[in-house]
């Protein structure tokens, strides 16, 4: 799948790739709000890590278990699948012993899906289901738009109103622009969308308050310009300037607007620059309370 | 000559389960793995019977036989479904895509729900094929 700019982009076909422990029908009943959009099509993944069937001493490779794994996993999806079917969707399933991200974008090269979504746990960092590591390492090999769902009970925010109130934030670059062209496939979805520009602590620094009401004036303008935009195509959308760091400020105004996700792009400048500071997109994915819509920026093939 | 019977089933278990049934009873296996393959492979080898899952990779079971049984030259070609999916949901499916698509698919000829035994499958081949 490759966006170009200007080209509105339909959701059409759902990678769904699940652990069970961390995705279940809840949260794909969530996504199917993107009926009203295109969706028609879904696939499950699961894929049984390597370790939990592999080798080991005095035993060699657990065949039994492998086949108890995948069976179980062949219940959970004939059972979701039944569902789906009855509304008139299409579905496929994929159940394989494998690595995580390789076979993930396996799938994604045969079946091409517009949407990937994958769990991300709350518990503690060592027992994180999918690490960030996953993500940005998915972000990084994919064009594919991901979906990193979250659950969100203890913020008392309902997960199954995933496209309710989502939070737009954007910094104007080229990942931007695929971003909102990838949104406005959304327009029978969204309720209300806010978008956000963070202004950066560094532009701020001028001691003048008339200089630094000219950038929030003028970010401000550009956000109204891009409201303009989502609202002609039927997109409830409203504007916000925040000033600080980005990720902090994301998440502040996730919570204040009381989001139901965040959306952010994400480039390949962000990824190379992750190794060593952590990408904004990368860190709120991989810490944020709310679910994250990840947009991967052109790869250079 | 043998009449050939395309098993369309992404999993080689299953594949090859069914494999075995035929070719003990003298019928000519032909293989495919997913729904599209086995679209292919119907309009390439015009198989005499074509045993089909549902749940499948790139494109499913429903899909492929309402494309078989919407085509002129094709929906002659008798179809045991044999899935894992309840004739229940299937029977939904297949209403809510009528509904959707406007137009009336027949019912398979056969549904089996798997895990089925041997007997049973042979009996239903030799029902359409004799």
């Amino acid at each position: 799948m490759d966006i170009e700019i200007g080209e509105t982009m339909e959701i059409r076909k759902l990678l769904f790739v699940t652990k069970f422990e961390d995705l279940c029908y809840d949260a794909l009943n969530s996504l199917l709000a993107l009926r009203n959009a295109a969706l028609e099509h879904v696939i499950f993944l699961n894929v049984i890590e390597r370790e939990k069937v592999a080798m080991k001493r005095g035993s060699g490779y657990l065949k039994e278990e492998e086949v108890k794994l995948k069976e179980t996993a062949n219940i959970r999806f004939i059972d979701w699948a039944e569902n789906l079917f009855e509304m008139g969707m299409e579905v496929g399933a994929y159940i394989e012993v494998s690595t995580l991200i390789p076979e993930i974008l396996k799938v994604v090269k045969r079946e091409s899906p517009d949407l990937i979504v994958i769990g991300h746990s709350h518990k503690g960092a060592m027992k994180q289901l999918y690490a960030g590591s996953d993500v940005s390492e998915l972000i990084r090999r994919t064009e594919v738009p991901v979906l990193v769902f979250k659950h969100m009970r203890e913020d008392n925010i309902v997960p199954e109103k995933l496209f309710e109130r989502p939070l737009l934030a954007t910094n104007w670059s080229d990942t931007g622009k695929k971003m909102v062209e990838y949104i406005k496939g959304f327009k029978n979805v969204i309720g209300e969308l806010h978008i956000m520009h963070v202004v950066k602590e560094s532009t701020l620094k001028s001691p003048s308050a008339h200089d630094v009401q000219k950038v929030r004036k003028a970010e401000r303008k550009r956000l109204d310009a891009l409201c303009d935009e989502f609202e002609s195509m039927g997109i409830n959308a409203r504007p916000h300037v925040y000033a600080g760091d980005p990720q902090k400020e994301i998440e502040k105004a996730a919570k204040e607007y009381q989001a139901s996700m965040i959306i952010l792009g994400s480039s390949d400048k962000a990824a190379i620059l992750e190794r060593w500071v952590g990408s904004i997109s990368k860190n709120i994915a991989d810490k944020s309370a709310f679910p994250c819509l990840l947009i991967p920026g052109k790869k250079n093939s | 000559m043998s009449k050939k019977v395309l098993v369309v089933d992404d999993d080689p278990d299953v594949r090859s389960f069914v494999v075995t049934v035929l070719e003990e009873n003298q019928y000519m296996p032909l293989v495919a793995q997913d729904g599209i393959e086995g679209f292919e492979m119907i309009e390439k080898e015009k198989p005499d019977l074509v045993i089909l899952d549902v749940l499948m990779p790139r494109g499913s079971g429903i899909r492929l036989y309402r494309k078989l049984k919407t085509k002129e030259t094709l929906n002659q070609i008798p179809v045991i479904m044999f899935t894992g999916i309840a004739l229940r949901s299937f029977l939904k499916s297949q209403k809510a895509l009528d509904e959707f698509n406007g137009e009336e698919v027949p019912e398979p000829d056969v549904y089996l729900e798997k895990p089925v035994e041997p007997e049973e499958l042979v009996a239903a081949i030799k029902k359409k094929l004799g």
